[in-house]
């Protein structure tokens, strides 16, 4: 009965969003913004997914998660001198993975037990660090990076043509959203994993090494997140120190709590309605007056609206 | 000061080593004890005077920073909320500043006291809507409202001038930079007597309660939106303070300088300081805010970092968001006390206690775990 009512409430909040922003669309006869829109929130998404991935497991915000875009971008980057570029692109993954591995080790393990609020101090440390010493390595200007895939204008729709790139990002967060979800539903690992963010001590009791459980999880996201880098950062051409985190994380962020926080479908969501909304206030006439980027100022009002009105997110379940 | 200690003393005395409890320096204690007093302030008061003026301007800029940890400190040390936009509240007070004295023509203190109003206010727009949202999701909040600033807020061209920034000259009276030096260290002594005082007030002690334990605070009477609140206003205060007095030390604020890496260090040096120690704070303020200075002028530690094997120099700018993180992260790990914790025993002796190597106050950054 709760549950019949939660999913109704839920769908009338999914609804009304929905209806919201085609509303916003259609008055401001923005069609293209949809289109682009949606593939800047597929690299929301991307990088959403890592940070849903972590909180389900640790509880805590993941500020390091963009930059192991940046890091696996440097790394593409680098490796890309030496080696063909598939072969650089499964480095570059690979190094962020490690990242990941190391960022678990020797920071979020010693904090196991530390306040969550001092681990996201910790995180949003790493996150500063790396973008320092990119800064102190390769100076601040930015560096060119090229695409996997050079054709850019495979389909035209609504009046914005898509690369192959653009492209593969969406098939990708598609892709590995309903990969995750599989993993987190069907595999026994996943399982295991969801049960050592609800009840750590029974899991450990049943078994199961939840510190081990960490060390995986943070590697995955770390995955996610150096995917996400590679892949939505060379359509620009070029990228700047700590390009993952001043770009895309807050709206990441944005997208997951628009998502509920635990939701591996919402973050996937709530990444497209942030993409959406900031492209709309970037190219609509009304949002005109706004001094700067408006749609910096939209994500912060949908941040905030979300919090305020359904702090529980779309597809999240109630605290 | 020393009266409470000696209650506190009395108070301790029936169950807790009555000799101890009743402590008494010897002269030569007490001697010793001036004497480091005595070089505390020659270093404070006297030292700046003997040096040149830019190297005055940095000492300011450590004290104002020093305003800006205390200003963290009141959200992240006494109520447990982290604010990753403290760079938004402290260039909007610089700009808020310069926009009063240098566009509308208002004195310097209009333009302090301005400065202060509206770091106060915006904290109480921003707090009041996002009322209840805590822990994680207020940081995400603040984080997000940071970048507003950055991209909305410091392109209003009125306000910050454009690209080319804003002119905040030095009050009258106050045009040199040893002069300024002094009134900033007024204001860090107001700023520093305001806290002491807030903490010693039921507000303070409600703070501390909610801190702990926000249902059990609320148990016992206290409002904790209400006093969350009233603690980001003060912290949104004291921050516009520090960012008017950094806008006038410079005579110049530009949009630029305040990113989302200065938001870091803002709360790396809060923490590095010590959360809730306030001698910790200012310390921890100002050494991140004369970290460039240091690294320029301490030629072994220029030469130690050039040795580090890099493709480039660490320059003195770059420093402090290199070493800050690797700090902070060795603050948390091993010391979570941060530098107040280490100076706790010296501070115990100082005031007139033995040296006592242990008393390091708690293990522990105790920050309740706040679910949003």
């Amino acid at each position: 009965m709760v549950d019949a009512l939660e999913d109704r409430s839920r769908v009338i909040a999914i609804g009304a969003a929905v209806v919201v922003l085609i509303g916003i669309i259609a008055a401001a006869g923005e069609e293209e913004a949809l289109v682009i829109g949606t593939i800047s929130g597929a690299a929301y998404g991307l990088v959403a997914l890592g940070l849903v991935l972590i909180y389900k497991s640790s509880g805590v915000f993941n500020f390091a998660q963009g930059e192991f875009g940046t890091v696996a971008v440097y790394t593409l980057y680098l490796l890309h001198f030496h080696v063909p570029y598939g072969v650089a692109l499964l480095g570059a993954i690979a190094v962020a993975t490690l990242f990941g591995l190391v960022v678990e080790r020797a920071v979020v393990r010693p904090l196991f037990d530390a306040p969550r609020v001092i681990l996201l101090v910790a995180t949003a440390g790493i996150a500063l660090l790396a973008v320092a010493i990119e800064i102190w390595f390769g100076g601040a200007q930015g560096k060119a990076v090229d695409r996997a895939f050079p054709t850019l204008d495979r389909v035209t729709v609504l009046g914005v043509q898509l690369s192959d790139q653009r492209l593969l990002l969406i098939a990708l967060l598609v892709g590995l959203a309903a990969l995750l979800g599989w993993f987190f539903t069907r595999t026994d690992l996943g399982v295991a994993i969801l049960a050592a963010s609800q009840q750590p001590t029974a899991t450990e009791l049943v078994g199961v090494s939840v510190r081990r459980l960490s060390s995986l999880v943070w590697a995955l996201a770390a995955l996610l997140g150096g995917i996400a880098g590679v892949i939505a950062i060379p359509e620009g051409g070029s990228f700047t120190p700590g390009v993952v985190t001043f770009s895309f994380l807050i709206p990441a962020f944005t997208a997951a709590v628009l998502g509920g926080m635990t939701s591996l479908p919402g973050a996937f969501l709530g990444g497209i309605i942030v993409g959406v909304v900031q492209a709309v206030a970037t190219s609509s006439s009304l949002f005109e007056d706004i001094p700067g980027t408006p749609g910096t100022l939209m994500v912060f009002v949908v941040l905030l609206a979300v919090l305020t009105i359904r702090p529980q997110g779309l597809l999240g379940k109630t605290a | 000061m020393a009266a409470t200690v000696e209650t506190h003393a009395d108070e301790m005395a029936p169950d807790d080593h009555p000799a101890k409890a009743r402590f008494r320096p010897s002269a030569a204690g007490l001697v010793g004890r001036g004497i480091v007093w005595a070089a505390i302030a020659w270093l404070v008061l006297v030292f700046p005077l003997g040096r040149p003026g830019f190297e005055v301007q940095r000492f300011s800029q450590a004290v104002a920073y020093a305003i800006v940890a205390l200003s963290l400190n009141v959200l992240l040390g006494y109520v447990g909320q982290i604010s990753l936009g403290h760079q938004a509240f402290v260039g909007i007070g610089a700009f808020a500043s310069a926009y009063l004295v240098t566009v509308q023509g208002q004195s310097f203190w209009v333009g302090v006291v301005g400065a202060a109003a509206i770091g106060g206010a915006q904290a109480l727009v921003l707090g009041g809507v996002s009322l209840r949202i805590r822990g994680l999701y207020f940081a995400l909040v603040t984080l997000s409202y940071g970048l507003v600033a950055e991209q909305n807020i410091f392109q209003i061209q009125e306000l910050t001038g454009g690209g080319q920034g804003q002119a905040a000259p030095k009050p009258s009276g106050f045009e040199t930079d040893w002069r300024y030096y002094y009134l900033c260290l007024a204001f860090l002594a107001l700023v520093l007597w305001i806290d002491s005082r807030m903490m010693k007030s039921k507000g303070g002690r409600a703070l501390l309660a909610l801190r702990e334990n926000p249902r059990v605070a609320a148990t016992f009477g206290i409002n904790v939106r209400l006093f969350t609140l009233f603690a980001f206003v003060v912290s949104g205060a004291f921050a516009g303070l520090g960012g008017a007095l950094i806008a006038h030390n410079n005579t110049f604020v530009s949009p630029e300088v305040w990113s989302f890496n200065l938001a870091l260090v803002f709360v790396i040096m809060t923490v590095v300081g010590g959360l809730r120690s306030r001698p910790g704070v200012v310390l921890g303020g100002a050494f991140f805010a004369l970290m460039p200075y240091l690294v320029d002028k301490l030629g072994w530690l220029e030469r130690a970092l050039a040795a580090i094997p890099a493709p480039n120099d660490l320059t003195p700018e770059l420093a402090p968001l290199v070493l800050g993180p690797i700090l902070l992260l060795l603050t948390l790990i091993a010391t979570p006390g941060g530098i107040g914790q280490q100076i706790r025993p010296l501070q115990g002796w100082l005031l007139g206690g033995r040296f006592d190597p242990h008393a390091q106050g708690p293990k522990e950054v105790q920050i309740t775990d706040v679910r949003a």
